[in-house]
């Protein structure tokens, strides 16, 4: 029971411990710090996917906003927010471009969230509805092209975005601080705040929840927030670090995501998890990743031993909640 | 409940009918009736126009035939083979002259083309190969084996035939990136002196490129070479040479604007420019004229060469064709 229960961390560990000795390149300051900062990106789309997962829906459209998001900020930094009836282009500086573009990240999922609890339309659906406007909507944008150099310019005041992806304090690069905060925020909040036991709750059982007084459509809709902040804010991270935004990035991003949950031992159905497994899902990931291109591992095996990576833990996860229901069914009463 | 399902269907399409009115953007606007009066329509399917490569030959085919007299009916197969089969069949039921194709699959595509040629209509192939011939009327393609070359020894030069070097391969699953790994090595390997640390696939990706690069960087702070089997990728790594503070050599492949612009600023080496601009208005033509005499005065594989573009001549070239030539 106990080992089934730190699966996510002892194939951590057991992983670690692997490349360490496959390759002496692995364990060095400088790759680890390279490592956290990649996981950063699975972590935080992770963090507002549990949220969601949690309450026992599924947001598909993380990718999509990831793509959408760094095209907004790209075309405010490289062309200004454009108001033809006036003829004019207004500038932002950097920290505005960036409010405004987690706003469409909240806005994207505030219509994923009325789509499912207004409309009841199921998330599954919604949220594929989104991923396509989302991305769509990020093609249009450019017509396709990628907003290239956003440095921006001194003369209009906007520069200093490429800092959030390449900057670093204490020696760790941002993304990963954006992390940890993210992270401790979130572990505080599904924890010790009514909002997160009530989506605790809600993914347990829906019903019992509406009956106990739980508000349902709104805390619901407040995943689906969450989970659109987290993708603006990988869409800065991602457009910052490449310096430019194409509107195809973040493709798939969105099942990377729901791989770091379900590894975390989040269960797909709901009420049950915690972001301190979703980052450890994040890092088995990342290390995954990290290792295999250190060994020069080809392309093909490393998509085939993620995804047996993935259906191990999934099978490890059945395991437990049939040992536990033997458990349960056993304890007198 | 019932009601409510009768209804569903009609008000899909209430919702639908201003939106698609809204957004004929595109060059694919459709004509009063199939075989009107009106100009013959010329179908050009090509790839996501997401890929500003294939939205250039897109454009540039629309733009030629349209000089032409023709109606350009644009489409987007999205690498779906199944999609390309249904846009096949939306251009052999518009009645189209002749379909422009850069195909979704040198295999899967084969059946579609053929199904057209039976329906009377001739395809004239752009930018990718299908495994059969004497089914399309022609294929013009680059030659990525002469583009990967001439790439690679310019990678050479700026390299000064020593050196370690990573290779970022483009999806292994496309042929073009095999033929150009396969020139690059070739070329590359007749170099003692010059040594592939590590070669790794970022699937002409971006995000991925910038991320396998910083990770090869651990294990291999002493590269002094990148070479990569397009633009994209080759733009990623320098993002994240740049943000790791090395100066090396990064030579692509495409010659997309970006990185023209990157080798002007001095982020990237060297690019070779595929002509996907001249390769559609050839097309376009030798379709005008196949369809006019029933013939093309060319082999049905024509293959073109490519353009080394460094920082010397990257002013002369605009977007996928040399400024002027098209």
């Amino acid at each position: 029971m106990m080992i089934l229960r730190l699966r996510a961390y002892i194939a951590l560990i057991v992983l670690v411990a692997l490349f360490a000795v496959l390759s002496p390149s692995f364990l060095t300051t400088g790759n680890l710090i390279i490592l956290t900062k990649q996981v950063a990106i699975n972590a935080i789309l992770g963090i507002g996917m549990t949220f969601v997962i949690l309450g026992g829906g599924i947001d598909l459209s993380v990718g999509s906003i990831v793509g959408l998001c760094g095209m907004v900020a790209g075309w405010l930094i490289a062309d200004g927010l454009v108001l033809p009836m006036f003829g004019i282009a207004i500038f932002f500086k950097v920290w505005i471009v960036m409010l405004l573009t987690a706003l469409v990240g909240v806005g994207v999922g505030v219509v994923n969230g009325l789509l499912v609890t207004r409309f009841s339309v199921t998330p599954f659906i919604a949220t594929l509805g989104t991923l396509y406007v989302a991305r769509g909507a990020a093609l249009l944008m450019s017509g396709g092209a990628t907003f290239p150099d956003l440095a921006g310019h001194p003369s209009l005041k906007n520069t200093g975005f490429p800092t959030l992806g390449a900057g670093s304090a204490l020696g760790l690069p941002y993304p990963i601080w954006v992390m940890v905060v993210l992270a401790a925020v979130s572990a505080f909040v599904a924890r010790k705040t009514p909002f997160g036991r009530q989506v605790y709750a809600i993914g347990g059982n829906e019903k019992a929840a509406a009956l106990a007084g739980v508000r349902v459509p709104r805390v619901k809709l407040l995943t689906y927030v969450i989970s659109g902040f987290c993708a603006a804010v990988v869409g800065l991270i991602i457009t910052s670090q490449l310096v430019a935004a194409h509107p195809a990035t973040g493709g798939s991003f969105e099942l990377n995501a729901i791989a770091v949950v379900v590894l975390g031992g989040t269960s797909l159905t709901g009420g049950r998890g915690t972001i301190g497994g979703t980052i450890i899902g994040a890092f088995v990931i990342g290390v995954l990743f990290n290792g295999m291109v250190l060994l020069g591992v080809s392309e093909f095996w490393q998509t085939v031993i993620k995804g047996a990576v993935i259906v191990v833990a999934v099978i490890v996860d059945q395991l437990q909640q049939r040992m536990q229901q033997a458990a349960l069914a056993k304890t007198p009463t | 409940m019932s009601i409510a399902r009768t209804i569903r269907i009609p008000a899909a399409l209430v919702v639908a009918a201003p939106l698609l009115a809204s957004c004929k953007g595109g060059e694919g606007k459709s004509g009063a009736a199939a075989n009107a009066a009106g100009p013959a329509p010329i179908a050009i399917i090509t790839p996501s126009p997401s890929n500003v490569f294939f939205k250039s030959e897109s454009d540039a085919a629309a733009a030629r035939a349209k000089e032409l007299g023709y109606e350009p009916l644009v489409l987007s197969h999205d690498d779906d083979a199944a999609k390309q089969d249904q846009l096949v069949d939306l251009a052999i039921s518009r009645g189209a002259k002749a379909i422009i194709l850069d195909n979704a699959g040198a295999d899967a595509s084969v059946a579609a083309v053929r199904k057209a040629k039976n329906a009377g209509i001739p395809t004239f192939l752009i930018d990718r190969e299908i495994n059969a011939t004497g089914v399309a009327t022609a294929q013009i393609v680059s030659n990525n084996y002469q583009c990967a070359t001439i790439g690679a020894q310019e990678f050479v030069r700026l390299m000064g035939e020593k050196g370690k070097y990573v290779e970022l391969v483009g999806k292994e699953s496309d042929t073009n990136a095999q033929v150009r790994s396969q020139a690059y090595n070739e070329v590359l390997g007749q170099y003692p002196k010059l040594v592939q640390v590590a070669k790794q696939s970022a699937n002409w990706n971006q995000t991925e490129a910038f991320e396998k690069m910083e990770t090869l960087l651990q294990a291999h702070p002493d590269v002094t070479g990148v070479i990569s089997g397009n633009d994209t990728m080759a733009k990623g790594a320098a993002a994240a040479l740049k943000a790791a503070g090395k100066h090396v050599v990064v030579v692509g492949l495409d010659g997309s604007p970006e990185a023209i612009e990157a080798i002007k600023a001095g982020e990237m080496d060297a690019t070779v420019l595929q002509p996907a601009v001249q390769m559609a208005r050839s097309a376009v033509d030798q379709a005008q004229s196949y369809i006019k005499s029933g013939k093309t005065d060319h082999p049905e594989k024509q293959a073109l060469d490519c353009e080394l573009v460094t920082k010397d001549n990257a002013n002369q070239f605009g977007v996928f064709a040399r400024k002027g030539a098209a």
